[in-house]
């Protein structure tokens, strides 16, 4: 009995200096944890960090990039965790509704407010729209990826094209602005240089790729996947006419067997020279430009155009505070930071993409940066420019889409077919 | 043995019937209840008990079929073609050939590498636009699109082949070289010919270790994802969805838990199934013998 109470004794003494050395410490620095992908616009992040550092002692920032397919489960494992792993995270726009539907994300308008100069009317207006769920603010824009139309500007320059499309359509060549106009020019490049060069390196792989490329068809038909009420109307004719066309621009003017084709193989298409045209992000342009980059000779040949139609198909990261972050304001002021007009002037100057209207008209940044043309047309895709999908089932509904989409590429179903029955799934996941 | 050994022997097996129970009844058990109920990782509040509704939402759900067909015939065409190679090399390696052990060596490497590796190793050597295989088809006049839709399942099977007949090799060689020699030579002496010495006597004695090998490249199969997540996504359309790759999407792309471990179970019961038919041919193998 009394080795028990010994025993006892000593453990509850252990217990209790244990506890005691737990006690709360002196404020220490604050870490955050970001997590962010693996892309060119988190380099320039990382570019930023020690001014940061340096305007913000006691805040160190470390930066957590992976790839893309790793993100969604990080941040979801991060959401359940008690306290979160990452302080601050950057959400995809498909994924907004779904985060703060399942209410993991902190609201931000007070914090907003909290800041007079911080001019959130600033961004551009479908950027900000992604970011504001049921009327409040959980999401502040990072960077955009909108879609452009990149052409290869000295062949729609060159006068024996010139010449020859002249004579054949009787108007002048220039880059396309009616989807007809677009697969008509396409065919054209592809005949015209016996097939050397195609008329448009496409990305109809399955899943978000197709899509994203394809609604920019749909819209520039008058289509759309949802009315203003949110009913599906991805079935009706105008949407089976812009996938016929796609389907004709691909067995008739893009390079052979690109089923599978997404991102990295149209741009290296475009870079080889072996395309005339994509549709692909803005930014890719000041890349495709540059003599040190993949396109070497071909380099400062490119040009960006809005997509025939004019309405383009909206992509954009956006900062967020996870609900169960332990150090809020902290993060907060990372946000602000790195958002605020006078960091984001720095990080476009230094290659990032533009969210904010009033950088896209500094002369500064078009001296800095890649020039007046750029960024004003980045300005007008951006105004006029809606997400795939919205709502907590944007994913699925994507994936979806994009599923069927790439079948009747594939030649599995006629566009009308595959079109309904992508409607009909669309209809089951939203419930209607 | 005596109650009291008995005794002992269970106490002595009972930490490993816990540790089962945690590493493997619980997820089990977990996976089974969440199946029965609408989780979602995005809505973990509105969990509710919907019965058997994901299993019967299986049965109207196109996607599934498809893919259940895929991995079908994933499994059959890449472990039939893989037991014939198998079988080939495996037999031409059963005799003293000069440097064989530096031969086997060579043949066992692909199964060395890791799996996704190997897709993301075959994704560039077929690319059109990089690989070099293609480069040499076509300069032969050969064009093919590896990952089109008619033949990305076929493409997927032949990788499957590349990196896997080793092991069926080795399991078959092994096999092979367990055999007996007296019937052999008895069949030599009664002057059978090669073909009836295979026919009648090598395939019939390795028959259990066929099986065997064929169960387990097989329950391997049934699991194939690497591949299709580094080449093809599941793509074009929905021709290379394998079960796998579907359960994936819904449990981790669209968080929908519940349905995603409705669907493993069906999984589950398909393998169990072709298992218990594998075990019965051999079952009666070995009572004919």
């Amino acid at each position: 009995m009394f080795r028990r109470v010994v025993l006892l004794l000593i453990t509850l003494g252990m217990l209790g200096f244990w506890l005691s050395a737990c006690r709360p410490a002196a404020p220490s620095p604050v870490t955050l944890t970001i997590i962010m992908e693996q892309v060119p616009d988190t380099d320039v992040i990382r570019k930023l960090l020690p001014d940061f550092e340096k305007e913000n002692p006691g805040i160190r920032v470390v930066i957590d990039a992976m790839p893309y397919d790793a993100m969604r489960d990080k941040i979801l494992a991060s959401f359940m965790a008690p306290k979160a792993t990452y302080d601050v995270i950057i959400v995809d726009n498909p994924w907004m509704d779904e985060f703060v539907a399942g209410n993991f994300l902190e609201p931000l308008d007070d914090r907003i407010k909290g800041i007079p100069d911080y001019d959130f009317e600033d961004f551009v207006k479908p950027l900000q729209d992604i970011g504001v769920v049921g009327g409040k603010i959980y999401g502040v824009p990072f960077y955009n990826y909108a879609v452009g139309l990149i052409v290869r500007q000295d062949l729609f320059d060159d006068p024996a094209y010139r010449d020859a499309y002249e004579k054949k359509y009787g108007k002048p060549l220039t880059p396309p602005t009616t989807l007809d106009d677009y697969v008509r020019i396409a065919q054209f490049f592809k005949e015209q240089s016996g097939g050397k060069i195609y008329g448009a390196a496409m990305q109809p792989q399955r899943g978000y790729k197709i899509f994203e490329e394809w609604k920019n068809w749909l819209y520039a038909a008058g289509g759309n996947l949802l009315d203003e009420q949110g009913n599906v109307i991805i079935d009706r004719p105008e949407a089976v006419r812009a996938l016929e066309l796609y389907i004709e621009m691909y067995k008739t003017a893009a390079p052979p067997n690109s089923l599978n084709w997404g991102f990295d193989e149209a741009l290296r298409s475009m870079a080889a020279g072996e395309a005339a045209t994509m549709m692909s992000y803005n930014w890719m342009l000041p890349t495709l430009n540059n003599p040190q980059g993949p396109a070497g000779a071909l380099a400062g040949k490119f040009a960006l155009y809005e997509v025939p139609g004019g309405k383009a198909v909206l992509g954009a990261w956006h900062w967020a505070i996870p609900r169960n972050a332990p150090n809020k304001d902290a993060s907060w002021r990372f946000i602000s930071w790195i958002t605020s007009k006078r960091i984001e002037k720095q990080r476009v100057i230094l290659g990032g993409a533009p969210v904010r209207a009033s950088v896209m008209k500094d002369p500064e940044v078009w001296q800095k940066g890649f020039g007046q043309s750029y960024y004003e047309t980045v300005l007008r895709i951006l105004e006029d420019a809606e997400p795939l999908a919205r709502g907590p089932k944007a994913e699925e509904i994507i994936q979806v889409v994009g599923t069927e989409l790439n079948a009747a590429v594939a030649g599995e179903k006629t566009a009308e077919q595959a079109l309904k029955d992508a409607a009909a799934q669309v209809r089951r996941i939203l419930g209607q | 043995m005596s109650r009291r050994d008995r005794w002992l022997g269970h106490r002595m097996v009972f930490p490993l019937i816990l540790l089962l129970l945690i590493v493997q009844g619980y997820p089990m058990a977990f996976a089974a209840y969440i199946s029965l109920h609408d989780y979602r990782l995005t809505a973990l509040n509105e969990v509710r008990w919907v019965g058997l509704a994901q299993y019967a939402g299986l049965l109207e759900n196109p996607s599934y079929w498809t893919a259940m067909r895929n991995t079908l015939i994933f499994v059959f065409g890449a472990v039939g073609l893989e037991l014939s190679l198998g079988f080939l090399l495996a037999y031409l390696l059963w005799r003293p050939v000069p440097a064989q052990n530096a031969f086997r060596a060579i043949l066992l490497t692909p199964m060395f590498v890791t799996p996704i590796a190997v897709g993301l190793m075959f994704r560039f050597l077929l690319n059109n636009q990089l690989g070099i295989i293609p480069v040499w088809l076509r300069a032969l006049g050969v064009e093919i699109d590896w990952f089109g839709p008619d033949l990305a399942l076929f493409s997927l099977i032949l990788i499957d082949v590349w990196q896997w007949t080793p092991l069926m090799v080795l399991l078959l060689l092994a096999g092979l070289e367990a055999l007996p020699a007296e019937p052999f030579e008895a069949a030599r002496v009664d002057g059978a010919s090669e073909f009836q010495i295979l026919r009648h006597l090598t395939i019939p004695l390795l028959r259990p270790v066929i099986l065997a090998a064929v169960l387990i490249r097989m329950l391997d199969a049934f699991r194939v994802f690497e591949y299709v997540y580094a080449i093809t996504r599941g793509g074009p359309g929905e021709r290379t969805e394998t079960i796998l790759f579907y359960i994936y999407r819904v449990g981790f792309l669209y968080f929908r838990l519940g349905e995603a471990a409705a669907m493993a179970f069906t999984l589950a019961v398909v393998i169990f199934v072709l298992v218990v038919f594998l075990f019965r041919i051999l079952r009666r193998q070995e009572a004919l013998t």
